[in-house]
């Protein structure tokens, strides 16, 4: 990396914490690499980024960054976020979430993330299933899968993370996978890019209790969807998986493609014009003009 | 007719919710206040917007205490009822909240309508031995009411209570234009005006009895009417707090309409979240990015905020809740007043708690608990409470005007809020779990925090070594408070003696007048309320151990096998044999009068 660009202050060094406790093979080493090789290609200043997590393992991402980080409560990192992206707007926030902790527990933050369109990349980790209490059944567990809490196979079909966010309205929605390094990072760089709530779902594998969740060796079974202002085909696999080209403000088409039975890569949706609730609210700040606060109670005199 | 003289009243004015009661209340308590008298009111708001008028829970109405001396509480009972129909004076009536000479004006519009139930209040009123003045609003006022398409009562109540009060009509008429002037067209106002000269008219010309107040006007000096609610919003700003995030709920809303007012051009901002765990999420992640931010809610939104509450303690981000209580459990009394949730916030929240619990007595201290409960959540990086309730956040009172603080840098709180709050200044050193503590922004100061247990360099440890550390650093910092912790001042004279009665919050005022009386019969009675209910001072059983006995007085339930939180927390605390005196949850504020009867009945017991 000091070949491509030796004046780069910050490297993968500077970014090193500890060893991640993850089982091998886990898509979360993926997700925390692109995630890395992204500050470090843009050079983002690692004072100014903060790391937002809930529980799960998804919730330890944060740890294994060199930057500020919080891992709070199950599918509480959205109002955490929310608190800092409102009076913080200097920082740079990431959120890290995984299926049941962003549309289980969590689901009623992640609808008004979405609506508030707070300014933050929030990165969904979803491996089909709870993994760090071992095995049940959570909102994206397909049909039929077996998991200790419903031993059968799961009962019913799962939500679909980028139908539930583009029909919220979500104001940029893309989607990737941990195991395709190149896509993963273009991937966040237009999800950074876009001020707002950017809405990335990253397929993640759990070779520890889901081996079969995601086939990461075949490109059969997706399509990438590209356009000019949208995220490229991934290096490694534009020569073997299919492209299709998409219009990222065309929401009815984005939401046909997340709606298919067919998974599909790249930025479905794009908004630039989507109101932000923590710029509207900075902007009263603004508009107000700076009092003194010797007069709080004046209007109480009698 | 010749005006008694009095120190002391009391009144209230009772409607259909809707029909403008509290309005009224506003308006006079300000107008007398112009006049020099000490107010207190506090408004009966019903749970509901808009309950079907003419039916028990439409009752809306205010109660006003004036004096001629400073007023602590909204005092014992009422002197002075006038009532829109029968139907509110009978619902007011069950609560016994009347003295036995109280003068009940009854409004018989409705009359005609609604014979037998007319007839049937009045008997009740007759067989209580009450005093009733039935009266129609006269038929000139009655005609101005119909072009107001039936409103403009209000009006008319409160031209009757000035003529019986003495109080001069233009200082009523300055006030009822300082408040419809801006919102009604000019003959409008005209006609509200007239209304009420017309009810003024017609008490002065029928009510056989009037009042003046014995002492002179208070001095002037710049003087602010405010309610609890108002005094915290203003404190908030004052404190240099940035951000208050709320989700609607009673009675803690108004704090969250008042600075949706007046933050931004303070720097502050208003966040409604769309739950309450998302309130306290973002003031949580507000402070960890080094802006001070503050939640408020009431007792469900307070058990809904627990695990963000044991997060803050572990992950030293200091956050401040403000619980503006009210009856509970669950959905219970949204619009009563109780002290019940005094458990929840000091024990609340899995694993070990650690806290600091602030409480507010007056108004006063609505505007000062902002700033201590800053310093205190910033210095020791824990949750820190500010206990109020229904009362305390609705009733208004005129006090002289607070000093402005306007702190930034929470080193610069002055000494008299710590001394206000009986506390000396913490020490500098003070451990925490982690050493690092930087916001985010400090170059080179990144770290991650978690609920998860640390060592102290913040990485996650689950060592047995480690985490009973982390146990004694976050409870030695509670136990700093209570080191600083001074000796709460005892009510008047009284150091030692016979009774010692305990309280902590709204029921201040009250336990004051009531031990203060006590003094003035000769009886060694002291009393004691707390301003910081957690941790408590050291020295408490020194103190106790001045009097023979120690009770507490407490808006909680309790029973002969159920003791009330504080006395429970007290006996803990001290090994003291403590019982509440007076415990009740009826969702009324604990009046003077039944806690001096209970002292003399406890004396008598103990002789």
């Amino acid at each position: 990396m000091s070949a491509e660009a030796p004046e780069n202050k910050i490297t993968m060094k500077d970014l090193a914490t500890e060893n991640p406790r993850w089982c091998a093979g886990c898509g979360d080493f993926g997700i925390v690499a692109g995630l890395k090789r992204f500050i470090i290609d843009e050079q983002l200043e690692l004072s100014n980024i903060v790391n937002v997590s809930g529980i799960g393992c998804s919730g330890r991402a944060p740890f294994y960054f060199n930057t500020y980080g919080a891992h709070t409560i199950h599918g509480r990192a959205i109002p955490f976020a929310t608190g800092l992206a409102l009076t913080r707007p200097d920082l740079k926030i990431f959120v890290h979430s995984g299926d049941g902790d962003s549309l289980s527990i969590g689901g009623n933050h992640l609808i008004h993330g979405i609506n508030k369109n707070i300014n933050c990349v929030y990165v969904m980790y979803d491996n089909e299933l709870y993994a760090l209490t071992k095995s049940q059944t959570s909102p994206t567990t397909r049909q039929g899968h077996k998991t200790n809490t419903q031993p059968a196979g799961s009962y019913l079909s799962p939500i679909f993370p980028l139908k539930f966010a583009i029909g919220l309205g979500v104001s940029f929605a893309a989607s990737t996978a941990d195991w395709m390094p190149d896509h993963f990072v273009n991937t966040l760089k237009a999800a950074y890019n876009h001020k707002g709530f950017s809405f990335v779902h990253v397929l993640q594998r759990c070779p520890h209790f889901d081996p079969l969740n995601f086939d990461h060796k075949s490109s059969d079974w997706f399509t990438f969807l590209t356009h000019d202002d949208g995220i490229p085909v991934d290096r490694r696999l534009k020569d073997k998986a299919e492209v299709a080209q998409h219009d990222p403000t065309n929401k009815t088409e984005a939401f046909n493609y997340a709606t298919n039975d067919r998974t599909y890569f790249g930025l479905f949706f794009k908004d630039d014009q989507k109101p932000r609730y923590d710029e509207i609210l900075q902007s009263q700040i603004q508009a107000a003009g700076e009092q003194s606060r010797t007069s709080i109670l004046d209007a109480y005199e009698i | 007719m010749s005006a008694k003289q009095i120190h002391v009243s009391r009144f209230e004015i009772l409607m259909d919710a809707g029909s403008g009661a509290q309005k009224a209340g506003d308006i006079l308590i300000t107008a007398f206040a112009h006049t020099g008298r000490y107010v207190f009111i506090e408004p009966m708001i019903p749970a509901e917007i808009s309950p079907p008028a003419r039916t028990k829970p439409a009752l809306s109405g205010s109660i006003v205490r004036l004096a001629d001396f400073d007023l602590k509480n909204i005092g014992n009972n009422t002197d002075i009822i006038i009532a829109q129909h029968e139907i509110v004076l009978d619902r007011r009536l069950d609560d016994g909240e009347h003295n036995t000479n109280v003068e009940i004006l009854l409004d018989m519009g409705d009359q005609k309508a609604n014979e037998t139930s007319y007839e049937q209040v009045l008997k009740r009123c007759t067989k209580e031995n009450l005093s009733v003045h039935p009266f129609h609003i006269v038929d000139e006022a009655k005609a101005i009411i119909k072009t107001l398409a039936g409103r403009g009562k209000n009006m008319y109540y409160i031209g009757v209570i000035s003529a019986i009060y003495t109080l001069p009509e233009e200082f009523v008429i300055e006030e009822i234009k300082a408040t419809f002037g801006k919102k009604l067209k000019p003959e409008i106002l005209e006609k509200n005006i007239e209304i009420f000269h017309l009810g003024y008219v017609y008490a002065s010309d029928n009510i056989e009895y009037s009042y003046t107040f014995k002492g002179s006007a208070s001095a002037t000096g710049k003087k602010v009417l405010i309610d609890g609610n108002s005094a915290l919003s203003a404190g908030i700003i004052d404190a240099g707090f940035k951000m208050l995030s709320g989700y609607p709920i009673t009675p803690a809303s108004s704090i969250m309409h008042n600075l949706a007012k007046t933050f931004p051009a303070h720097g502050g901002l208003v966040h409604q979240a769309e739950d309450e765990i998302a309130a306290i999420g973002a003031a949580v992640g507000a402070y960890f990015g080094g802006v001070p931010a503050v939640t408020a809610t009431s007792g469900p939104g307070i058990s809904l905020k627990q695990e963000f509450i044991g997060y803050a303690a572990v992950a030293e981000i200091p956050v401040v809740i403000v619980d503006v209580q009210r009856g509970g459990p669950s959905t219970g009394l949204p619009t009563k007043t109780e002290q019940s949730d005094l458990p929840a916030v000091i024990f609340g929240s899995h694993g070990d708690h650690t806290k600091i619990v602030l409480s507010v007595g007056n108004i006063l201290d609505c505007f000062y608990a902002p700033l201590m409960a800053r310093y205190l959540a910033e210095k020791l990086r824990l949750p820190v409470f500010i206990m109020s309730d229904f009362q305390m956040a609705n009733s208004y009172k005129v006090i002289d005007k607070p000093q402005i603080n306007a702190v930034d840098n929470i080193d610069d709180i002055p000494d008299y809020i710590l001394d206000h709050f009986w506390i000396s200044r913490l020490p500098e050193n003070i451990e925490m779990v982690r050493t690092n503590q930087a916001a985010p922004g400090t170059e080179d100061g990144m770290r991650r925090v978690t609920g998860l247990n640390t060592d102290e360099t913040g990485k996650v440890n689950y060592f047995a070594g480690t985490n009973q550390r982390s146990h004694t650093v976050r409870n030695n910092k509670v136990h700093a408070v209570q080191h600083a912790l001074k000796e709460p001042e005892l009510f008047g004279s009284c150091q030692e003696g016979d009774l010692l009665v305990v309280g902590w919050g709204s029921t201040r005022g009250a336990i004051a007048e009531a031990v203060h009386d006590c003094q003035d019969e000769g009886l060694k009675v002291g009393g004691m309320c707390f301003r910081i209910v957690y941790p408590l001072p050291l020295m408490l059983k020194d103190i106790f151990a001045r009097f023979k006995r120690v009770v507490t007085v407490e808006g909680a339930y309790g029973d002969d096998l159920k003791r009330t939180p504080l006395a429970m927390f007290l006996r803990s605390k001290t090994l003291v044999d403590i019982n509440p005196m007076l415990s009740r949850a009826t969702g009324r504020p604990i009046a003077p009068g039944p806690i001096k009867e209970g002292i003399k009945k406890t004396l008598e017991e103990m002789t």
